[in-house]
């Protein structure tokens, strides 16, 4: 599935697009939210591997504006429990993500990304 | 029984393993991941030492037997899985659940092991188990496990590497036809057949695996067709001590040093430490750290 937490990571890797290719941009989603098993101790030690910026506007693409523009100094328990269900309760089932930088256009189908690049693509 | 035969690779090895490794699994996918579902103890040894709130990557995660891993802590870890097999990846999705419930639904990507797709540095840790051997060239087994190097932490990255050795476990069933010098050294490209029988139903796919067709008798005296598909796929079966070498190789093209931290004093320096490595049940593996010394 494509949850926020795996977008967060990925970044566009066609040939010669090394600069402005993160965070790619939702585009058309189809999204179901699912419950997960809160584990404070989990979300407070992912943060430090997250793009703030990144993910609170991939939040309000997927129409969840409850995260603060500015990473908090504090995490609260609040704070931990929206971050949980950003990261890792928004499922996107169909739609795609597209690079800012070249705008190569990664679909999701069925929560699946498709990653793969023609030949002429890769690097 | 099948016996495991040598090949060699010709062409591109890129639509070489389209052809006898991704086209194959795609047509095997169920199959293959219902005899596929006991971890392996190292690697779930391996997955059990990570602490909380670590990310991973799974590369060429099959049906996603390690994705839910460990099992007596689930959610602490997260473990992303990429594969080649798009029809895998459906099944890695639910890996763990006793029936296709939406209550543990994994993380899967579809995406080539040699792609860049992460942000370099991102993960905490990345396990390549029976994958790498897939891959039909040397240049593209190094560059497998340079992508695994580039996408864990500097700092801290940890990496578990599974690869089918030329030493076969006695009790695998396997027969291998290779004995010489040359191979225990070099490794053995080979095609190793995967069978599926089934009875003949009209309306089945066209697949592209060799078909037997073959008569047998019930008991009742009815007679029935039986179809035995069998597809090849390739492999390249490491000898000792090449997946070792492979890793130094690997590294070294990074500018990476080879070694435990204390043994390198320049500052600024990075660095891989090999942890473990050693042979269990027809598989070579080697465990990795990385280090950076700090400024
Ligand atoms: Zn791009």
């Amino acid at each position: 599935m494509v949850r926020l937490i795996t977008h967060n990571l990925l970044a566009c890797h066609v040939k010669g697009c090394t600069t402005n290719n993160f965070p790619l941009t939702f585009q058309d989603v189809q999204i179901e939210l699912q419950e997960a098993e809160f584990n404070p101790e989990f979300v407070r030690n992912l943060l430090s591997r997250l793009d703030w910026a990144a993910l609170v506007d991939a939040a309000k693409q997927v129409g969840d504006t409850s995260l603060p523009p500015e990473e908090p100094e504090m995490m609260d328990d609040d704070l931990l429990k929206k971050l949980h269900h950003v990261l890792l309760e928004i499922h996107v089932i169909e739609g795609a993500m597209t690079c800012p930088n070249c705008k190569h256009v990664y679909p999701i189908s069925n929560g699946i990304p498709n990653m793969l690049l023609a030949e002429h693509e890769i690097g | 029984m099948q016996n495991i035969t040598p090949t060699v690779v010709v062409n591109d090895p890129q639509s070489y393993e389209d052809r006898h490794v991704h086209t194959v699994y795609d047509q095997i996918a169920t199959h293959f991941s219902s005899t596929r579902y006991k971890p392996w103890p190292i690697i779930a040894q391996f997955l059990s030492s990570l602490p909380d709130g670590w990310i991973g990557l799974d590369s060429g995660t099959g049906n996603g037997k390690y994705l839910p891993l460990p099992v007596d802590r689930p959610n602490s870890i997260l473990t992303i899985g990429l594969d080649r097999s798009r029809n895998l990846l459906e099944i890695a999705r639910y890996a763990g659940n006793e029936s296709q419930s939406h209550h543990n639904i994994r993380e899967v990507v579809w995406g080539d092991v040699l792609g860049d797709v992460w942000r370099s540095g991102i993960f905490d840790y990345a396990i390549s188990i029976a994958t790498i051997h897939h891959l039909a060239s040397y240049e593209r087994r190094k560059l497998a496990v340079q992508r695994l190097i580039q996408c864990v932490s500097p700092k801290h990255g940890r990496i578990l590497i599974y690869v089918w050795a030329i030493e076969q476990d006695k009790l695998s069933k396997r027969k291998l036809p290779l004995d010489d010098q040359q191979v225990h050294q070099a490794g053995q490209d080979v095609f190793v057949p995967w069978v599926m029988s089934h009875p003949n139903t009209k309306n089945r796919a066209k697949k592209h695996g060799d078909t037997l067709i073959s008569n047998s008798r019930e008991s009742e005296g009815e007679q029935t067709l039986k179809i035995t598909e069998v597809y090849h796929r390739y492999y390249h079966m490491f000898a000792k001590e090449e997946l070792t070498q492979l890793v130094h190789d690997a590294a070294r093209e990074l500018g990476l040093c080879i070694g435990s931290f204390e043994g390198f004093s320049e500052q600024h320096s990075r660095g891989i430490d090999i942890v473990q490595e050693s042979w269990e049940r027809s598989n070579y593996f080697v465990e990795l750290k990385c280090w950076q010394s700090s400024d």
